[in-house]
């Protein structure tokens, strides 16, 4: 399914997007990458990589950094309320799952992970996903809680971007005065129809 | 509102602005006494700050590091915990189904978990009853199962979304019947006590991210405004750390550090409404009120799974109340022989925000690169059910404190969560039945995400004091002026959604209290 682009940042202007909610997705739109303040200029650079062939964005329009908002989190130590009891403290899981991709990059291919193609990259970030790859920094069963948090975060980070909504047709921002339309392929004339 | 010296002796504090906290509030401050409430988060004004965006709304959950173990370890944070004036009630789904009789009685029925210390007609039924008109239920006239309610919801029922109409096509199909569900959002204008007026739902389906429109029945607009109207203190962003006692064990004051500055409340009675925990986390850190050894067993949480699948149709999951059609015709699937285990579950239709589906597809279909974004593109015609059912106690499943400390100094819990063959059988089951429903409305691309909803059990009310931490009337059998209010006390996990229960035994609590 695609949707006609520039949908949700034309409602941001009107009456059906609230003034704090147009706050909040205007200023993400606005958001340009910092420099980082927990991750060192290597892991930015590989975790880019990963985040690349998890989330693959368009070419053809502005790139959605993913990788800031994680940076934000753990060097201001904030948490989503939980973490498994396998990992250790997130900001070390992270380090250590970064060297995780490394070490299984380079056991496997001799080269860094941020040099190798797609189809390597891809290959290894399976073995991580599934606690197969090669390394000492995480234990397999680690190695999977790791991941699964590392994407659900990176996911709920693109997903939350004007630009991924407008991709997939999402326009519940534009709520105001209300929806009447609720039921089965009723729409209201703001949402969005499929090209 | 009134406002209270520290130094001045109030009648009793009230510790947590939840489902548990803020319906006793309100009671204690109507029968004339002096109350101050004190709330670890924030108050903010909804109309005004909350924004229709999942991450900008994040400030609602309890975002404290805990620490989840067992096989099946549970999520907090946006799946359960709340913070704020008002508690988990914020972001709950205002989902109201009452309990039925019998699931008060597992221990009789099954030999499993234990019965409530309480009589249905006698202690729960009546509250429900105050409740529902209090609150504002929207719901069907002629409900299909439990006893007969003695009057009508005071509201008709929220519209269907496409979601709820899918399951409604499905379960037909298969002769199981469905009802519009009672949920605790306006479908009309409503006159509230204490309030005024409160505007009726505008269908925006966000109720998991908080309501801007005041239409949910959450704690901040219903309880909470009364409690004010009758002089009771609220103390927002108060976090609780110990208590004064005297010789005699009894609670003297309790302490708290606000902005940095540690004050100590002089009261009589307190009231610990922190959740399930919160709750036993505060007594283990201060070794209270646990000569049972009781406090942090027994941990239980609902089988929750959702099975997802995707429609030609248009259902656009964003608009409407996420939870609009309900069947419990699974309420005791073990007297249809249809299965062998304890208790029973409902069923639920379920819209979603993009952002929670998408962070479940990462976690529970494991689903990266094209293969993720592809999924995506189809969220506007993605409709779920899930079930909502009997989770057991155990010995394996329990709450402790860690040795890593938080940013206050105080120790992390730990919360151990393993399914039991019950969860199991019952969680196959349900994977079954939603499964054919879902194919008999026509679903493709169907996949199944497992998980615990909510979290009680730890601070068990019951008669005897060696098994149990407080009684049937949360009053807790080593410090007689403590007394419990929330999900912590349940003996067994009932096959509904919490809070209406939560709020009804805390209405009991303070009319025992004010005997």
């Amino acid at each position: 399914m695609t949707y006609p682009s520039g949908t949700v940042r034309a409602l941001l202007d009107t009456d059906h997007v609230s003034p704090a909610t147009r706050e909040a997705l205007q200023t993400r739109l606005a958001q340009q990458p910092q420099t980082p303040r927990f991750f060192t200029p290597d892991e930015t650079e590989l975790l880019r990589h990963i985040a690349a062939r998890l989330l693959p964005q368009p070419t053809t329009r502005e790139q959605i950094d993913v990788v800031g908002p994680v940076d934000h989190r753990l060097a201001h130590d904030e948490s989503d309320g939980w973490r498994y009891d396998a990992l250790p403290a997130d900001p070390d899981a992270w380090r250590l799952g970064l060297n995780a991709f490394q070490e299984a990059a380079q056991a496997q291919f001799g080269h860094p992970f941020t040099l190798l193609d797609g189809v390597q990259q891809d290959e290894l970030i399976g073995q991580m996903q599934q606690g197969t790859a090669v390394g000492v920094s995480l234990t397999p069963h680690q190695s999977k809680r790791f991941f699964e948090d590392m994407l659900a975060e990176l996911t709920g980070i693109y997903f939350s971007h004007p630009l991924a909504q407008e991709a997939i047709g999402y326009v519940g921002m534009a709520d105001k005065p209300r929806w009447d339309r609720v039921g089965l392929n009723e729409l209201e004339e703001r949402e969005p129809r499929e090209l | 509102m009134n406002t209270y010296s520290t130094n001045e002796t109030v009648d009793a504090v009230v510790i947590g602005t939840g489902a548990g906290g803020a319906p006793l509030l309100a009671r204690l401050a109507q029968a004339g006494l002096r109350v101050v409430a004190l709330e670890a988060g924030t108050e903010k004004d909804p109309k005004t700050d909350y924004a229709t965006d999942e991450r900008a709304q994040e400030f609602l959950f309890w975002n404290d590091e805990r620490l989840s173990a067992g096989e099946n370890p549970l999520a907090f944070g946006s799946n359960n915990s709340g913070t704020g004036v008002g508690g988990s009630t914020l972001h709950y789904t205002a989902y109201t189904p009452r309990a039925q009789p019998d699931d008060m009685r597992l221990r009789t029925e099954f030999g499993v978990a234990a019965d409530w210390p309480v009589d249905y007609h006698q202690d729960i039924e009546p509250y429900y009853d105050e409740l529902e008109h209090f609150l504002g239920v929207s719901g069907p006239n002629d409900y299909p199962w439990g006893p007969k309610r003695k009057r009508n919801y005071p509201l008709p029922p929220l519209p269907l979304n496409g979601a709820a109409q899918l399951m409604q096509r499905g379960c037909a199909q298969l002769g199981i019947r469905t009802s519009p569900a009672a949920n605790a959002a306006l479908s009309g204008r409503y006159y509230q006590e204490g309030v005024g007026w409160r505007e009726a739902c505008t269908n925006r389906g966000f109720c998991q991210a908080g309501c801007s429109v005041g239409a949910k029945a959450s704690m901040d607009v219903t309880f909470i405004p009364l409690a004010r109207a009758h002089g009771a203190e609220v103390r927002p962003d108060a976090f609780v750390t110990t208590f004064d006692r005297d010789s005699q064990g009894r609670i003297t004051a309790v302490v708290y550090v606000q902005n940095g500055q540690t004050h100590r409340q002089k009261c009589t009675t307190v009231f610990l409404c922190a959740g399930a925990v919160e709750t036993p986390r505060l007594l283990l850190i201060n070794e209270l009120a646990n000569s049972s050894g009781q406090v942090g067993r027994n941990v239980m949480a609902h089988p929750g799974l959702q099975i997802w699948g995707e429609f030609d149709e248009d259902v656009r999951p964003y608009k409407g109340i996420p939870g609009g059609l309900i069947s419990e015709d699974t309420h005791r699937p073990f007297v249809g022989k249809s299965a062998d285990f304890a208790g029973g579950y409902l069923l639920q239709s379920i819209g979603v925000m993009p952002v929670t589906y998408a962070k479940q597809m990462a976690r529970g279909r494991g689903l990266w690169g094209q293969a993720l974004i592809d999924a995506m593109s189809r969220y506007n015609h993605v409709a779920g059910i899930n079930i909502l059912g009997d989770g057991l106690p155990y010995d394996h499943n329990y709450l402790e404190l860690s040795d890593e400390l938080d940013a206050r100094g105080l120790p992390k819990p730990r919360v151990f969560h393993t399914d039991g063959e019950n969860e199991k059988k019952m969680n196959a089951h349900a994977d079954h039945i939603m499964r054919d429903i879902w194919a008999a409305a026509g679903a493709k691309n169907v996949w199944a995400f497992p998980r615990a909803a909510h979290i009680i059990g730890t601070c068990r009310m019951g008669h005897s004091r060696e098994e149990n931490v407080v009684n049937a009337n949360g009053q807790s059998f080593d410090i007689p002026n403590l007394y419990i209010s929330d999900n912590s006390t349940f003996p067994s996990s009932l096959s509904v959604n919490p809070a209406l229960t939560i709020m009804a035994l805390a209405l009991r609590t303070a009319d025992k209290f004010l005997l």
